[in-house]
């Protein structure tokens, strides 16, 4: 029998509840993940919603619980709430040893063998059998609360905060007469059973660290981060049309925009919303619109038109399985490519991709910042995996986002037609809007001179097209802004990680734990994909023996981006799981590089 | 098709325009449209519109899409945007939401508009956006010299229909009617007078104003929807004709034998701007909303 | 897991129970093995788990075979799983959280609970249990140090527990009734001396009888110790702790509907086999005939419960093997004064 290391007395913890939406599931993970960050631990949460079981309603909400900062979720959960026997079967492989699963003791339907949980529990995992549905009937006079008792027994065994429990269900159900009151009795009710259980696992909550990186802490997830950026930075129009798992972007604001005396329109598809996108952006206002994949396939023509024509447009696209249709509820990184080559001509346009909840936020705001300054499209990449994760994030007390940042415009001489597209110094053109008198103007997707009339000649396409990519330069020194960061050992390395959007998480992870096992390691993550910051990525392969790419693509886009940009070779960990790649798979992927020395690399990697 | 005949224009319309005093609207660059082209009324119409209804040149937006007639933009001394194919009423819409107080034009052919563009309109008519939509409908593609369009009649032979066209045209005028347009109108490019007055009104219009201008190809179609022929068809509305009867519009946009010119249809209800107003009164955001346009104005 | 071969059911979580899943699968590898058993925990030893006194306290400790053993063994560990009825004509198991489970052999080991005389039961409550992993850390955890507690009775598993107590520094007073010494069966006079041993050996010994027996029990009074004992003739004891050894019951009731013969314990040949062909008992809950005495009797201890698990396991897969018992079950006085039986011998 192994048995783990004796832990530090921080707190990391990993709870799975799964069962249907029906039975509360999400609701108990938003209960509890909301509580636990009131109470101070740090979170990372996400939720997921397998397709491979038959009919709908079958999800998990996952959570870690920690004291110190973590970046990724665990593959193996500490504690299981079954809320459904059939749904949550599948899962139990998931608890770790000496790990608990806590699950109803009584079924009302006759099972038949094999359908209930305690018969799949691995003999090292502790059962916690429940009469949830008994002693939600006698706390409420009904069953709809199960979800509540079991997070109440959960918060008794482990002696959490019972009080944020009681606030957020008090929050999370105030507006319903009668719903909060039998939810908290609910609570009650598991927490004094909870209490009175023997706690057989060894699932130990440390205190929660009180300080100030915990004070003021928000929990929310990537949508709902990009939102707050969006909303801080000043966004006016919203044009979108639904799309998994971009749609919680749209709904939020749907709420929140005119709050703030802002619109938002759905449109009729995705064409139309990027069209508007742009159509607002060319009267000066901070527009942006939010879909996945096979939307932004939708948009890239008009992409190319808001290159072109040099119109400030902010698109928040939210990656899922494909192509085409694929895999709406998986997570993937698969369109790199399509965000930063895709469409037809040179079209560069700047994309930048966060790797952590806190990081949508800032790109949700700095997105308007660059599209502003620099005139142009930006993308900025999700997916499903950041866009549904909840982390705790401590926002500051002002908004980090520049409220202007057009080029100070300058008015035409009398007479004199308006140089739009004005050559300059740093090919940002001065930009009037429209109402703005003396400097009527027209833009197009055509070729056009320095007036925006169109042109085909040879020569002003070379000028103009270099005009179009060489302003998006001073992107890479936009201000306040992480276009890169390096983590881990500094100086001369063994394997170096470059990654990009949540999959930095689990590289992080994975350094970390290869260099508690002596593997100098280091990894960087890169948020500005386009145009790539050469420079300092290029800095940092110097000191690595080999370059590692972990991304959640079949292609190894990001690893072909790299070797397109720079010419150098990189190892492609490049999977589609449909779920965030497995740290113990990256850190296995490290541990043989560092063995084998570069010139093997692609060879293992490959063989793997 | 178009730099050959320049000068021709030249000749023919620059001393026109001069004197009709709408010179403040007009850009420096010149229509490069074919003489003769249906479209020459629009460059005489829609300043001469803006004028007579005092809206200022930088107030004014033209959007178009991609066409002949789409290259409008280019002629007008407006702001102006010239889209892709098929989106000029998704741009418009755009600009419209982020800015009530620009009068936002947008113009198309029939290709751009029912073709490619034809998912668009039910939705900028149903939304009931304050924007004005002049619909060129020579039923042929000109930029691309000569291909079949959607409202094309059976039988009409072009390069990409060598056998004929075998496809039931399209009668825009009774789908925007039904897709809940607040103004329709049709005017034709032989009769620029009425044309002028009807985009007057279109523009004067609170709401989605869908103008129908059937307008002649002179160099691709010699044969159906030419001057001459539309010129013995098109009639006018009867004298007894009330625009406020949606049944009495549909009935006279179903007669594509006889066009009739004129304001067929016009309705009030509130616009897209007003639906949007009503949400932001509703999340409490008006002083909000008040603060951000009066800093704009 | 294909269910190539028969499946054996075994019910109990004991010593008995895991012994027969093990040969069990030496013997039929094909075969499908399902051990159910009422515990959270995977099967360990409860003649153990006086040990939780002497610093042991974490249930890895206990068990008989690590976690992975299951998987390894292909044995399907259905813990905290209660059996609400055997149906003996289908062949069917129904568990308490209504789930149906098929079998071809059925092992009935479910074991004994501790007996509780009547005139006791309504102060259940006040009573500590020492019969799971989970009673045994209570108990200790409860305790203070140097802690009082009184046991009445004193079975054999009980005194094993009393001179731990003892050892580690406890005060024990034992409340001597009829069933001190079970399942011992002492000659006359025997008693008397057993008693005197056990003051020896540091408990304090009061005959129940002697003072009138026991007339209550109930919750000690504020800033005295949790509980107190009153008996007939007026004389209390306070104690931090009671706990009863009076033997046990055999658990039987979800078998009443099965239509298997039931005298205390199920009725099991000398192969171990009830009267019914696809189930077979072993452990104590068995009564196995005695040709001998003519009787049904009871086999006590660990040796013994184990031996009837290999057993009736090979029994299942077709041997026909007598039931013999090799277990010594003399109490006596060892060399050094103290008191040993052969009960106490466990692996």
């Amino acid at each position: 029998m192994t048995r783990p290391a004796k832990e530090t007395p921080s707190t990391d913890i990993q709870v799975a509840i799964c069962g249907s939406a029906g039975e509360g599931t999400i609701a108990a993970g938003d209960i509890l993940r909301s509580a636990l960050a009131e109470a101070g631990y740090r979170i990372i949460s996400f939720d997921t919603y397998p397709p491979e079981i038959r009919g709908f309603g079958k999800c998990i909400a996952r959570l870690r619980v920690t004291t110190e900062q973590a970046y990724s979720l665990k593959q193996q959960s500490d504690v299981l709430i079954a809320l459904n026997d059939e749904h949550a079967i599948p899962h139990i492989g998931e608890v770790r040893d000496f790990g608990a699963v806590i699950y109803d003791g009584h079924s009302i339907a006759k099972l038949p063998e094999g359908g209930h949980v305690s018969g799949h529990l691995r003999a090292g995992q502790l059962p916690y059998p429940v009469s949830l549905r008994e002693l939600c009937e006698k706390a409420t006079g009904g069953n709809r609360s199960r979800n509540i008792v079991a997070l109440g027994f959960l918060a008794g065994v482990y002696q959490l905060p019972k009080d944020a429990f009681l606030r957020i269900i008090t929050k999370k159900f105030g507006k319903k007469p009668g719903v909060a009151e039998q939810n908290q009795a609910a609570f009650e009710t598991g927490y004094t059973v909870g209490e009175a259980a023997f706690r057989l696992d060894d699932v130990v909550f440390g205190a929660p660290k009180r300080d100030a990186a915990t004070r003021d802490v928000v929990m929310i997830n990537g949508n709902a981060a990009t939102v707050r950026g969006a909303v801080d930075a000043g966004i006016d129009c919203f044009f979108g049309y639904p799309i998994t798992p971009a749609t919680s972007i749209m709904e939020r604001l749907a709420s929140e925009m005119p709050k703030h005396g802002k619109r938002l329109l759905q449109t009729e598809d995705e064409i139309s919303a990027i069209a508007a996108t742009i159509g607002a952006g060319y009267t000066g206002a901070r527009a942006a619109t939010a879909t996945s994949g096979p939307g932004l396939s939708l948009m890239q023509e008009m992409l190319g038109l808001g290159v072109i024509a040099e119109v400030p447009s902010v698109v928040f696209v939210s990656q899922r399985g494909g192509p085409s249709t694929g895999m709406p509820t998986k997570t993937e990184q698969s369109d790199l490519s399509a965000a930063v080559h895709g469409g037809h001509g040179d079209a560069q346009k700047i994309v930048i991709a966060p790797t952590n909840v806190e990081g949508c936020y800032r790109c949700g705001g700095k997105a308007f910042e660059m599209a502003e300054a620099y005139q142009t499209p930006v993308v900025v990449l999700l997916d499903l995996y950041l866009s549904n994760r909840y982390e705790t994030v401590q926002f500051g007390a002002r908004p980090p986002f520049e409220a202007n940042c057009s080029k100070p415009r300058a008015k035409a001489a009398p007479g004199e037609p308006y140089r739009r597209f004005a050559l300059t110094e740093d090919f940002v053109s001065p930009r009037a809007l429209p109402g703005e008198p003396g400097a009527m103007h027209t833009i197009t997707g055509l070729e056009h001179n320095e007036l925006g009339r169109p042109n085909d000649q040879g020569d002003m396409h070379e000028r103009m097209s270099k005009k179009r990519h060489e302003k998006l330069k001073a992107a890479l020194k936009h201000p306040d802004f992480t276009h890169c960061k390096r983590f881990g050992d500094e100086g001369r390395i063994k394997v170096g990680m470059l990654a990009w959007g949540s999959t930095f998480g689990e590289c992080l992870e994975a350094m970390f734990k290869a260099r508690a096992e002596g593997i100098p390691c280091a990894a960087m993550k890169v948020v500005m994909l386009s145009p790539f910051p050469v420079e300092p990525v290029s800095a940092f392969m110097d000191d690595c023996d080999v370059v590692l790419v972990p991304e959640v693509n079949y292609e190894g886009q990001f690893a072909r981006l790299i070797q397109g940009e720079l010419g150098r070779p990189v190892v492609s960990l490049a999977r589609v799981p449909g779920v965030p790649l497995p740290v113990d798979e990256i850190l296995e992927t490290i541990r043989r590089l560092a063995a084998s020395g570069p010139r093997d690399a692609a060879r293992l990697v490959r063989a793997a | 098709m178009a730099e050959a005949h320049q000068q021709i224009y030249l000749e023919d319309k620059l001393k026109e325009v001069r004197e009709s005093g709408r010179l403040e609207y007009r850009s420096k660059a010149l229509p490069t449209w074919c003489p003769g082209c249906g479209y020459f009324a629009m460059a005489g119409g829609v300043p001469a519109a803006l004028n007579s209804l005092g809206i200022a040149p930088q107030d004014t937006v033209v959007v178009s899409g991609i066409g002949c007639s789409s290259r409008f933009p280019f002629f007008v001394n407006t702001y102006g945007f010239h889209t892709l194919h098929g989106r000029v009423l998704p741009v418009a819409t755009g600009i419209k939401v982020a800015n009530d107080a620009l009068t936002v034009i947008a113009v198309g052919g029939d290709g751009d508009g029912f073709a490619i563009g034809g998912g668009h309109v039910p939705h900028a008519a149903r939304r009931n956006i304050d924007i004005t939509y002049l619909l060129f409908d020579n039923g042929i593609y000109g930029l691309t010299k000569g291909q079949t369009s959607p409202t094309s009649a059976i039988g009409f032979r072009t390069p990409t229909s060598p056998y004929t066209n075998p496809d039931q045209p399209l009668n825009p005028l009774l789908m925007v009617l039904a897709y809940g347009a607040t103004w329709v109108g049709q005017a034709f490019a032989g009769h620029p007078q009425q044309l002028e007055e009807l985009i007057r009104q279109a523009i004067a219009h609170r709401g989605f104003s869908y103008l129908h201008i059937l307008s002649p190809c002179v160099t691709f179609d010699k044969t159906d929807k030419t001057y001459d022929r539309l010129e013995q068809r098109v009639r006018s509305l009867p004298a007894n004709h009330d625009p406020q009867d949606f049944a009495a519009a549909m009935r006279q946009a179903m007669d594509v034998e006889t066009p009739p010119m004129g304001l067929l249809y016009v309705n009030e209800r509130p616009t897209l701007a007003d639906a949007l107003d009503g949400i932001v009164v509703k999340a409490g955001g008006a002083e909000k909303r008040a603060r951000k346009v009066a800093k704009a104005a | 897991m294909a269910a190539v071969g028969k499946h054996h059911v075994i019910i109990g979580g004991g010593i008995s129970g895991s012994q027969a899943a093990d040969t069990l699968r030496t013997l039929d590898p094909d075969s499908r093995i399902t051990l159910i058993t009422l515990s959270r925990l995977p099967v360990y030893n409860r003649y153990d788990l006086p040990q939780v006194f002497r610093g042991r306290q974490d249930w890895r400790d206990f068990l008989v075979q690590p976690p992975e053993y299951y998987r390894r063994s292909r044995i399907s560990l259905r813990r905290a799983t209660r059996v609400a009825n055997v149906d003996a004509t289908r062949r069917i198991i129904t568990l308490a959280h209504n789930e149906e489970l098929r079998y071809d052999t059925l092992l009935v080991a479910s074991g004994g609970r501790g007996y509780l005389p009547e005139e006791l039961a309504e102060f259940l409550p006040l009573l500590d249990s020492f019969t799971s992993f989970e009673d045994a850390v209570t108990v200790r955890r409860r305790l203070p140090e140097g802690g009082h507690v009184i046991m009445i009775g004193g079975d054999m598993i009980g005194l094993d527990l009393a001179r731990t107590m003892v050892e580690t520094g406890h005060r024990v007073t034992l409340v001597a009734g009829p069933q001190t010494f079970w399942p011992h069966r002492l000659e006359a006079g025997e008693r008397k001396q057993f008693l005197a041993v056990l003051a020896k050996m540091g408990m304090q010994v009061v005959e129940s009888e002697a003072h009138g027996n026991i007339e209550t029990i109930e919750p000690g009074a504020k800033g005295m110790p949790a509980r107190r004992i009153v008996f007939g003739d007026n004389t209390d004891l306070r104690a931090d702790s009671i706990m009863a050894f009076c033997g046990l019951v055999p658990s039987v009731e979800f078998m009443l509907g099965s239509g298997v013969d039931i005298e205390r314990g199920l009725l099991v040949s000398r192969s171990l086999r009830t009267t019914n062909e696809a189930i077979y008992a072993a452990g104590d809950v068995c009564q196995i005939w005695d040709q001998d005495e003519k009787r049904y009797r009871f086999y006590y201890g660990w040796k013994n419960v184990r031996a009837m698990g290999e057993l009736a396991a090979r029994n299942i897969v077709g041997g026909d093997e007598p039931w013999s018992s090799n277990q010594d079950e003399s109490l006596r006085v060892q060399e050094n004064g103290s008191l040993y039986s052969p009960f106490w011998e466990y692996a």
